[in-house]
């Protein structure tokens, strides 16, 4: 291997330059090349198309930006866009204060239950996506569902969770949270133990309830743990795509559930592209979230770099 | 005098707060263990079942025939192709892994450990690539590999995946806090600057490397649009295709053979999760607290 | 946005992948017919999911080894795939220029097939076929497969005409008489809301699947007003004629189950005396008589009552045999033709009991008296079809979207029937306008 070759120490000069970084350019070079390949090049033809009217069989036609005008003005994206606003608003912070509380119930006991609660509540990540909502399609089944069994006890009317526009998202919500909860617990377990004890010792002194240990105490120390969690929660949800997708039983040609109540932008960027076959416009529609995803996480950023020298 | 009963009172607060505290916290902590278990326990329960009685007569909140459940499970063994998908789909994520853990650490030591021109834009241009959604690149990368010639075979299904980026900047965050005087050590015994990767590097980030191939591994497993769209002739069939053909809306399978040709799709990363619980587990702590 | 039968495109971009697949390159077909060509050729043959298991799969791999034996040098691959697979496979498979050479997909998608190069013009083949041959196809299937005089796409193979499973056991319970069946729509209205009286549903929810929606059209009737017209861009729907099929919706939407005619639970509402009436294709009867078997669960299948009697509702559709443009577009025709011959789909229908489009093999005595069949010849007479015209143009998503969407907002209260005619056939225009 070519990156056998150990680099001289302090020697300048052109060929010198390229004998001492070979090695390391050597090294990167596996990864690079194909991070160009399979990253860089798909991302560029996506680039062409989605300024191309494309569906495969025909020559790409140049069509500016049309593709991103009709996608903007379609009655599906702005219906996307709605719920997906909606989720992430109410999946994102509600994601995090529940992991939070399993992080601190399995937190507050020891030992082997513990450990036998943190496996408990982590188990849902482990299960394949379509695992996940295929079973819950049957939970939720009007009338004879899991969950409408256990409301009839309470005397609640069934309730139809996946084809009531009022209920579907929260129906989804749910789901999330249980697949995901037990991933953001064991983030944040790890950062809970990284606190040291004194400052609750500290904080318990001060004659600080439980409570105002966890606002005063652990949520600042976890600041920089959550900032990852909310992030990578933001980014993954904004792409959701197989849970809604299997709980509504969409196809290319017709989904989203009843009155699109669980649309969401890359499940329309599926159907344009392998329903209706207009690959520009998928190409474009990925950019269009590219776009979001990039603005939102550069704000996150800037957020965490104004708030750090206070 | 007033500071000193006050204290007093709210120590007995405490304690009655300590008590409320330790009752509430266990039925809790099992309330939230069985909402988080019970669906997968139900699952099991419908496999195991009387064959063809509807769930709607029995909600299946516990097993009622061992041998019919035995008896689905060695009929979608035998009967349809699922013990090559199992082999498909191993494979898949085995090579996934290999190849993900050796670019990605090769390239993570350098990024992490070393300067040379380029490293900043090079490094920076694969951590943008993070926030470019999966589904954008999926087509072009479609029509790439059929181009090369490899739509239904193995190396389709694997190589397109092995740069991870994700992979990478996990691997950099912990070969960062290796000490650079272990570096100029392994130099100054003579090592080359491969050897130092594999000698001093490598089982330096054991804990981070194992971590990467059991995520690896989720996500290898748990992937269905990519097998399905590059791979879709009955040779390659990965378990996720397997288990879309039950899945299938017009599929006139009864709910408990669908099941069970789901529940087999989760049998493997249930195992692999009980064997490598407390690894799966510091593993994603490692990945956030490092972020 | 369509495309001449043969776009030489796609025709250029089959041949230049295929440099690629080493075997296959060379001996394309320079127009000449050879019936058995000597070099070794392997045909990709995709069916549906359901017809890749069991004895189904059986069937088919018999009719594979009869064809390699008469066609040597002949290797035919059978693939399951899942209704939407089927779809998105071809497409992607388009894109790449490796398309499977024989497969079988739903009417309804022809045009988008079409409109990718994936389905090839057979017209020639099939003129060049015995008159007795061509013969033995129900003519206005033949029909919905040629949009004009030259073209034509497919080979009809399994269809459906809808019919109405009814549980006799709810009904009964019911206080009705279920000797006959409910001759009009009134009758049949009258009996769902005993129905649901007794405590138990009527109908699966119809506004969730475009289907549904389509054959609670076929109940008002006036098949022109159904469908595209391509020319102009418009619906021909009526909203004069759509407002009465959204009170129909209205009417059911207290009585309806909530689930959609195609979810798995619903059959399991029929299957446990939950449910009264299943309006669907004849491809749940296999699960019904099985629980008939095992529960003993009555139930029988009748013809969808329409407004008025003697007139009835449901659609018809049919899945297609189709041939993909290329190199190996003579073998993969003969080898579909063979298939959906008489002789063939007489064997595939006794097995399944499945209507299809051979009317020759229909009509041959030991499949007419099946009853399964016998009633489904009888429901085509009357359907409509789901996506008319076929093959001209391909419905836009935004079209069954827009026409679901409509139906369940009108069930759910927030427009009249009236208003909610005029606002889709507006919404319709101007999503066939992009």
């Amino acid at each position: 291997m070519a990156a056998d070759a150990p680099p001289p120490a302090d020697l300048t000069g052109y060929p010198m330059f390229t004998r001492r970084y070979l090695p390391h350019y050597g090294m990167v070079l596996p990864f690079l090349l194909l991070f160009a390949v399979f990253f860089l090049y798909p991302i560029g033809s996506g680039l062409f198309y989605s300024f191309h009217d494309w569906n495969a069989a025909t020559d790409p036609q140049f069509v500016g930006l049309k593709n991103y005008q009709d996608i903007l003005g379609s009655r599906d994206f702005e219906r996307a866009m709605g719920n997906l606003v909606f989720y992430i608003v109410m999946t994102v912070p509600l994601g995090i204060v529940v992991a939070l509380g399993l992080a601190l119930l399995v937190d507050s006991f020891t030992g082997a239950w513990s450990n036998f609660f943190r496996s408990a509540f982590f188990l849902p990540v482990i299960l394949p996506a379509f695992l996940a909502a295929t079973i819950w399609r049957w939970m939720y089944a009007p009338n004879f569902g899991l969950v409408n069994m256990v409301l009839g006890w309470f005397g609640y009317p069934s309730v139809n969770f996946l084809n009531d526009t009022d209920t579907m998202i929260y129906a989804l919500i749910v789901v999330d949270i249980w697949v995901s909860a037990g991933f953001n617990m064991v983030i944040l377990l790890a950062g809970l133990k990284g606190i040291p004890a004194d400052l609750y010792e500290a904080a318990r002194l001060d004659g600080a309830s439980r409570l105002q240990q966890v606002r005063h105490v652990t949520i600042p120390m976890l600041a920089p743990v959550l900032f990852f969690v909310v992030t990578y929660g933001f980014i993954s949800a904004l792409q959701v795509f197989d849970v809604p997708w299997l709980l509504t039983g969409s196809s290319f040609t017709s989904y989203g559930g009843r009155r699109g109540a669980l649309l969401f932008p890359v499940m329309d960027m599926m159907g344009r592209g392998f329903g209706s076959v207009r690959f520009g416009q998928a190409a474009a529609y990925g950019f269009i979230l590219t776009a979001i995803i990039v603005l939102f996480t550069a704000a996150m950023f800037a957020l965490r770099a104004w708030r750090a020298p206070k | 005098m007033t500071a000193a009963s006050e204290s007093a009172s709210g120590h007995r607060w405490a304690v009655a707060d300590l008590w409320t505290w330790a009752v509430l916290k266990w039925v809790v902590a099992i309330c939230i263990a069985i909402v988080a278990v019970f669906p997968i326990w139900w699952m099991v329960n419908v496999v195991f079942a009387e064959p063809g009685a509807p769930v709607s007569i029995n909600p299946r909140l516990y097993p009622t025939s061992f041998s019919a459940g035995w008896d689905k499970i060695m009929m979608i063994l035998t009967e349809t192709q699922y013990l090559r998908a199992y082999y498909i789909s191993v494979t898949y994520a085995l090579l996934t892994i290999l190849g993900v853990l050796l670019f990605g650490s090769m390239a993570a030591f350098e990024f992490a450990l070393f300067d040379f021109p380029g490293k900043g834009l090079l490094f920076g241009v694969v951590m943008l690539s993070l926030m470019v959604p999966t589904a954008v690149t999926i087509i072009p990368t479609y029509l790439l590999v059929a181009d090369l010639g490899w739509l239904n075979t193995m190396q389709g299904l694997v190589v397109p995946g092995l740069a991870s980026a994700f992979g990478l900047f996990m691997l950099v965050q912990f070969m960062r806090s290796i000490p650079a005087e272990m570096i100029e050590a392994a130099r100054l015994d003579g090592a080359s600057h491969f050897q130092i990767y594999w000698h001093v590097a490598l089982p330096l980030s054991k804990n981070a490397l194992v971590t990467l191939a059991i995520l690896t591994f989720m996500k290898t497993w748990g992937n269905f649009t990519w097998p399905l769209i590059v791979a879709p002739s009955p040779e390659t069939y990965t378990v996720g295709q397997v288990v879309g053909l039950f899945n299938a809306p017009f599929s006139h399978q009864t709910v408990d053979v669908v099941m069970t040709a789901n529940l087999l799709a989760a049998v493997p990363p249930l195992i692999f999760f009980l064997i490598f619980q407390r690894k799966i587990v510091e593993g994603i702590a490692m990945q956030g607290s490092k972020g | 946005m369509r495309n001449p039968p043969h776009p030489p495109d796609t025709v250029n971009r089959v041949a230049s992948m295929s440099i690629f697949k080493t075997s296959t390159a060379c001996l394309a077909l320079l127009g000449s017919v050879s019936a058995a060509p000597l070099m070794a050729q392997t045909l990709e043959y995709w069916v549906y999911s359901d017809f890749a298991q069991g004895e189904a799969l059986a069937l088919q791999q018999e009719f594979v080894t009869e064809f390699e034996a008469s066609h040597p040098g002949v290797k035919i691959n059978i693939s399951g795939k899942g209704d939407d697979d089927l779809t998105a496979g071809q497409i992607a498979g388009a894109a790449s220029g490796t398309l499977p050479d024989v497969f079988m997909n739903g009417l309804a998608v022809g045009a988008q097939l079409v409109e990718v190069g994936a389905l090839a013009n057979i017209h020639d083949q099939w003129m060049a076929m015995p008159q007795a041959y061509r013969d033995q196809f129900d003519k206005e299937a033949i029909a919905s497969c040629s949009p004009a005089p030259d073209e034509m796409y497919c080979l009809p193979y399994t269809g459906f005409g809808e019919i109405m499973f009814r549980n006799l056991t709810v009904l009964e319970e019911a206080g009705i008489d279920t000797s006959v069946p409910p001759a009009t729509w009134d009758e049949w209205y009258a009996q769902m809301q005993k129905v649901k009286e007794a405590g138990k549903f009527a109908m699966p929810d119809q506004t969730q699947v475009f289907n549904s929606v389509a054959s609670t059209y076929a109940i008002v009737g006036d098949l022109d007003g159904w469908g595209i017209d391509f020319d102009s861009k418009t619906t021909r729907i009526q909203p004069e004629t759509y407002a009465k099929v959204l009170q129909l919706f209205v009417d059911m939407a207290p009585l309806n189950s909530g689930s959609s005619r195609n979810d798995q639970g619903t059959k399991d509402l029929f299957i446990t005396n939950q449910l009264a009436f299943h309006v669907v294709g004849p491809w749940v009867d296999p699960t019904y008589k099985q629980a008939a078997a095992d529960s003993g669960l009555k139930y029988d299948f009748v013809l969808v009552p329409g407004m008025t009697e003697g007139q009835h509702g449901g659609i018809k559709s049919y899945e297609i045999l189709g041939v993909a443009p290329g190199e190996n577009q003579q073998i993969a025709w003969e080898f579909a033709a063979y298939v959906a011959e008489k002789e063939q789909m007489v064997r595939w229908a006794s097995l399944l009991s499945r209507y299809n489009g051979n009317a020759a093999s229909m009509a041959d005595a030991s499949v007419a008296e099946l009853p399964l069949i016998a009633r489904s010849v009888e429901a085509v007479k009357y359907a409509i079809d789901v996506m008319p015209p076929y093959f001209v143009g391909a419905y836009p998503n935004c079209y069954r979207s827009i026409v679901t969407d409509n139906a369940a907002a009108v069930a759910d209260g927030d427009m009249t029937p009236e208003e909610g005619a005029e606002e889709l056939v507006a919404e319709l225009n101007d999503c066939l306008a992009e």
